[in-house]
């Protein structure tokens, strides 16, 4: 199993994945006056802006049945979404920002795209902190089923390392790919339900949900921490099932164009 | 036991770089519907066979774009050969162009950290070796700053102070002697000579033949996409210098 296989290299290999994420979190910000308050007050301004734009012109309901202002509604989604829409569009580039290091020392490949996407969960981690701000402020009821948020998160970065995979070997090999990933991004934000409730879609269209891993994902989130409620099983089992069959598929791609990274970055 | 004498074995190798005639996928698609070659073979060198012992000391010298190099990175896994095997036994530890892992915002220390777990270093191991990169890099007073605000000789005293505090078993070096000032230089051929003294296995590319002649015992001579010629650094040199003349 290359799984498996992979698992074991990065292990033996940890170190220099702690180092890379440290690289990442510590090198960004370093010149900055605000410095690592910069990952919080991103997505604060956004969030300020589209609940604007959203709740107070084009007046999008929140989920039916609940008194969950706008702005907790909508960070609940978009706030999961940036994680994994950073962590694709970074990861796409991580390969061929450290082609340096590539055509000179070997190390198992896949830590460059893992120690992306672990940087990019701390940086979310940070910003969560406005939610549960929020969430405080507003007094918004949770219960036992908000520790569902766990393993659906689990799931989202299953499925977020698959596609990173896929997307940063076939970016070594063609540039093109991450200005179309960026374009596929904006497309598919606009298909998963971050800004509008999903229960607003038209029955006819409902299908394009279930097979859109992050909809499921999102609604979740929703569920769970915002309704109280437990998810639904059946959706989150496709998802799951989805998101391992791409971690499988991707990191497939991913060792089998490594043999030839070095000669083609 | 033949086999636990040799450090490295080269077994018909062959190496191709595929070239891709389109760049883009605007140029690529079209030449994918009309049936166009979409790559281009270039061939580094063809069938090379050849071994190291263990504490051999190995020169590698061709003229430029001979595949120098690329013999350094087959070794150090870096690439994969197209044809053939490529047997390693040991630890390979690259003195390849240093600090390409260096990243000049963070500050000497925490490269030092950065840069030996690039090369396989545990923390442990580095913090054991932190005291004598330091003060082989003699750059005490300037470890924790940002290294963008080191000249570059600096920069690769340091980076060169990190990769010999690696323990190799195989030590693959290419062209990285002329760094620093002279005195600098003179101590990293120390180090290097110490290394040898020690059993290090040592592959080393250099344009320099007095710097082959001085430093190896033996040499490997590649040109015309093929292995020339193998055998003591002398001979080979010698016969390198006779073809460049004609």
């Amino acid at each position: 199993m290359s799984l498996l296989k992979e698992l074991h290299a990065v292990v033996k290999w940890r170190e220099l994945l702690w180092q890379m994420v440290g690289r990442e979190v510590k090198a960004r910000y370093k010149q900055s006056v605000l410095g690592y308050f910069w990952v919080i007050l991103n997505p604060l301004a956004q969030m300020l802006v589209m609940s604007f734009a959203f709740s107070v012109i084009m007046r999008i309901p929140t989920n039916a049945s609940s008194h969950i202002p706008y702005s907790v509604f909508l960070f609940v989604g978009l706030l999961p979404w940036t994680l994994f829409s950073n962590s694709l569009s970074f990861s796409c580039s991580s390969l061929v920002s450290s082609a340096s290091l590539i055509t000179k020392i070997y190390f198992p490949r896949t830590i460059l795209v893992l120690a992306t996407t672990i940087a990019k969960i701390i940086d979310f981690l940070f910003a969560l902190s406005i939610l549960v701000f929020y969430m405080i402020a507003y007094q918004i009821p949770i219960n036992v089923n908000i520790l569902w948020v766990i393993p659906i998160f689990i799931i989202q970065q299953i499925f977020t390392l698959g596609l990173s995979l896929f997307f940063a070997a076939a970016n070594l090999l063609y540039r093109d790919i991450q200005f179309l990933l960026n374009l596929v991004l904006m497309l598919w934000m606009y298909l998963t339900p971050i800004i509008y409730p999903a229960d607003i879609v038209p029955e006819r269209y409902k299908f394009l949900f279930q097979l859109n891993p992050m909809a499921v994902i999102i609604n979740a989130y929703r569920q769970t921490i915002l309704g109280g409620g437990e998810p639904n099983y059946l959706s989150l089992t496709i998802a799951l099932i989805l998101s391992i069959f791409t971690l499988l598929t991707g990191l497939a791609y991913f060792k089998s164009r490594e043999k030839i990274f070095a000669d083609n970055v | 036991m033949e086999i636990n004498n040799i450090a490295i074995k080269f077994d018909e190798v062959t190496k191709d770089f595929s070239r891709n005639n389109q760049k883009t996928f605007k140029e690529f698609l079209p030449a994918l519907i009309y049936g166009e070659k979409t790559v281009d073979k270039f061939t580094v060198f063809s069938n090379v066979s050849f071994e190291i012992k263990k504490g051999e000391c190995v020169g590698v010298i061709g003229p430029n774009g001979s595949g120098k190099s690329t013999i350094l990175k087959l070794i150090a896994g870096v690439m994969s050969p197209s044809k053939g095997k490529i047997h390693v036994h040991g630890k390979v530890s690259p003195l390849i162009e240093l600090g390409a892992g260096m990243h000049p915002e963070l500050t000497g220390r925490e490269n030092v950290y950065l840069n030996g777990a690039i090369l396989g270093l545990s923390r442990r191991q580095i913090d054991d070796n932190f005291q004598s990169i330091l003060d082989f890099s003699e750059l005490t007073e300037f470890i924790d700053q940002p290294i963008k605000h080191y000249s570059s000789g600096m920069y690769m005293r340091l980076a060169f102070s990190i990769a010999i505090h690696v323990n190799p078993e195989i030590l693959i070096v290419d062209e990285i002697l002329a760094v620093g000032d002279t005195a600098f230089q003179a101590k990293c051929f120390s180090k290097m000579e110490e290394f040898k003294n020690s059993g290090v296995t040592i592959i080393f590319v250099s344009h320099s033949l007095p710097q082959v002649r001085a430093f190896c015992t033996s040499a490997i001579y590649i040109n015309h996409h093929a292995l020339q010629q193998i055998g003591d650094t002398a001979t080979v040199c010698q016969t390198y210098e006779n073809d460049q003349k004609q």
